[in-house]
């Protein structure tokens, strides 16, 4: 019953981070400790990714839509305006097309000191 | 985890999968075995238009979802923003093909009579640009070449043939007066699937080492398990196959009745393993990443 327990969770709890693994970096990386706030954020993708929702939660505080206005096209890197902030856990999430034509989503995260 | 949006498109292609495969594989029953299949013309079209209307629906509905996953939210099913950059690029091409095979499949039925094939032509050719869709996205043209592509639409004909052939099969052993009738068409189908289900299976090998990349993929990765749960659902399928095809198909065209309650049981434990193949297809193509593509 074990081995199929963990082969179960390893098709389901590795999903996401499989099958949306195409981001190859970002910065800050995930999990990096900063000094100041950054002013941007970016996201750097193997393939072509059109970004349609990246929402950032600072803290406690309420979850804000990043503005994407910028982005017109597909790309593999892309930059984006991050509202100025204190110190705290910054946590990003993101969903987009590929130019293939899948759905693609992800996460990371960041602290500033 | 799955999100909510991506557990609502596996239920959208799972409906998808049994809708298209389903029809076209009752119009190619149609047309393969027209003698055995006359008495059963009009159930044939109306199933066959039912699960083609079911697969438009299905077609619609996770185009929809992919507006949602690309917002997180409901809000991206009637985003204009949203859909209008789904249509304009991969997911609105495959909807196109997918949604003019089908609309096809249904004009062809609905022309067809028991003597007029020209319609069940339409409906066949219909049914391959559904299934020509499928080549548009996903992992195997993700994985590149044409005759990868080609193989796939193989795949799925060979596939639909099988599906297509068990509720004519099922309808004809229920009635004793067409006893000899289903013998008939369980040995025709019999003697094709001989072919077509070992090309079925060298095509689904193909495909899976072309993802996998590497064997040892198989049991190492979420890919690789959710394939070998497919692969046990194809066991399933076939010996249930190889008992009507050794077993009841003969004991039917010998006159044996039980023969025929025996072969609908089997027929139901195979629509189960469908089913089950269908589910863990759709589980595959939404959440898992192929090992063997390479980002």
């Amino acid at each position: 019953m074990k081995p199929i327990l963990l082969a179960g969770l390893l098709v389901l709890g590795a999903t996401t981070a499989v099958a949306h693994s195409k981001l190859n970096t970002t910065a800050p990386a995930n999990g990096a400790v900063l000094a100041q706030a950054p002013a941007r954020i970016v996201l750097s993708f193997a393939k072509r990714i059109r970004l349609t929702k990246v929402r950032l939660r600072h803290g406690d505080s309420a979850t804000v839509d990043l503005d994407l206005s910028g982005q017109k096209g597909f790309a593999t890197r892309i930059a984006i305006p991050v509202p100025g902030g204190g110190p705290g856990l910054y946590r990003i999430e993101w969903r987009g097309l590929a130019a293939d034509g899948h759905a693609m989503r992800g996460r990371f995260s960041f602290r500033v000191k | 985890m799955p999100d909510l949006w991506e557990l609502l498109s596996i239920l959208a292609k799972l409906l998808l999968y049994f809708g298209v495969l389903g029809s076209v594989g009752l119009v190619l029953a149609r047309l393969v075995f027209r003698r055995e299949t006359g008495d059963l013309h009009r159930r044939i079209c109306g199933q066959a238009s039912a699960l083609a209307l079911l697969a438009l629906a299905a077609a619609g509905f996770g185009f929809l979802l992919r507006g949602a996953a690309m917002t997180g939210d409901a809000s991206g099913m009637t985003d204009p923003e949203m859909l209008g950059l789904l249509w304009r690029n991969p997911p609105g091409a495959r909807l196109l093909l997918l949604g003019s095979g089908l609309l096809l499949v249904l004009a062809g039925l609905r022309l067809a009579g028991p003597g007029l094939w020209f319609g069940l032509w339409i409906a066949g050719a219909g049914g391959l640009l559904a299934l020509w869709s499928f080549a548009l996205i996903g992992h195997v043209p993700d994985a590149g070449p044409l005759w990868l592509q080609a193989l796939l639409v193989v795949h799925l004909a060979a596939a639909a043939f099988w599906i297509g052939i068990l509720s004519p099969l099922s309808s004809l052993a229920a009635q004793p007066e067409r006893l000899s009738a289903a013998g008939e068409l369980g040995h025709r189908f019999g003697r094709i699937a001989a072919v077509t289900v070992p090309v079925l299976i060298a095509a689904g090998i193909v495909m899976a080492w072309r993802l996998l990349g590497d064997p040892s993929a198989m049991t190492t990765t979420g890919y690789g398990l959710t394939l070998l749960a497919k692969i046990a659902g194809v066991a399933v399928l076939l010996g249930a196959a190889a008992h009507n095809k050794l077993r009841f198909v003969p004991a039917m065209r010998r006159g044996e009745p039980a023969a025929a309650a025996r072969l609908r049981r089997s027929i139901a434990v195979e629509w189960l393993a469908v089913c089950a193949i269908l589910l863990i297809t759709a589980t595959l193509t939404t959440l898992q990443h192929p090992p063997g593509l390479i980002d």
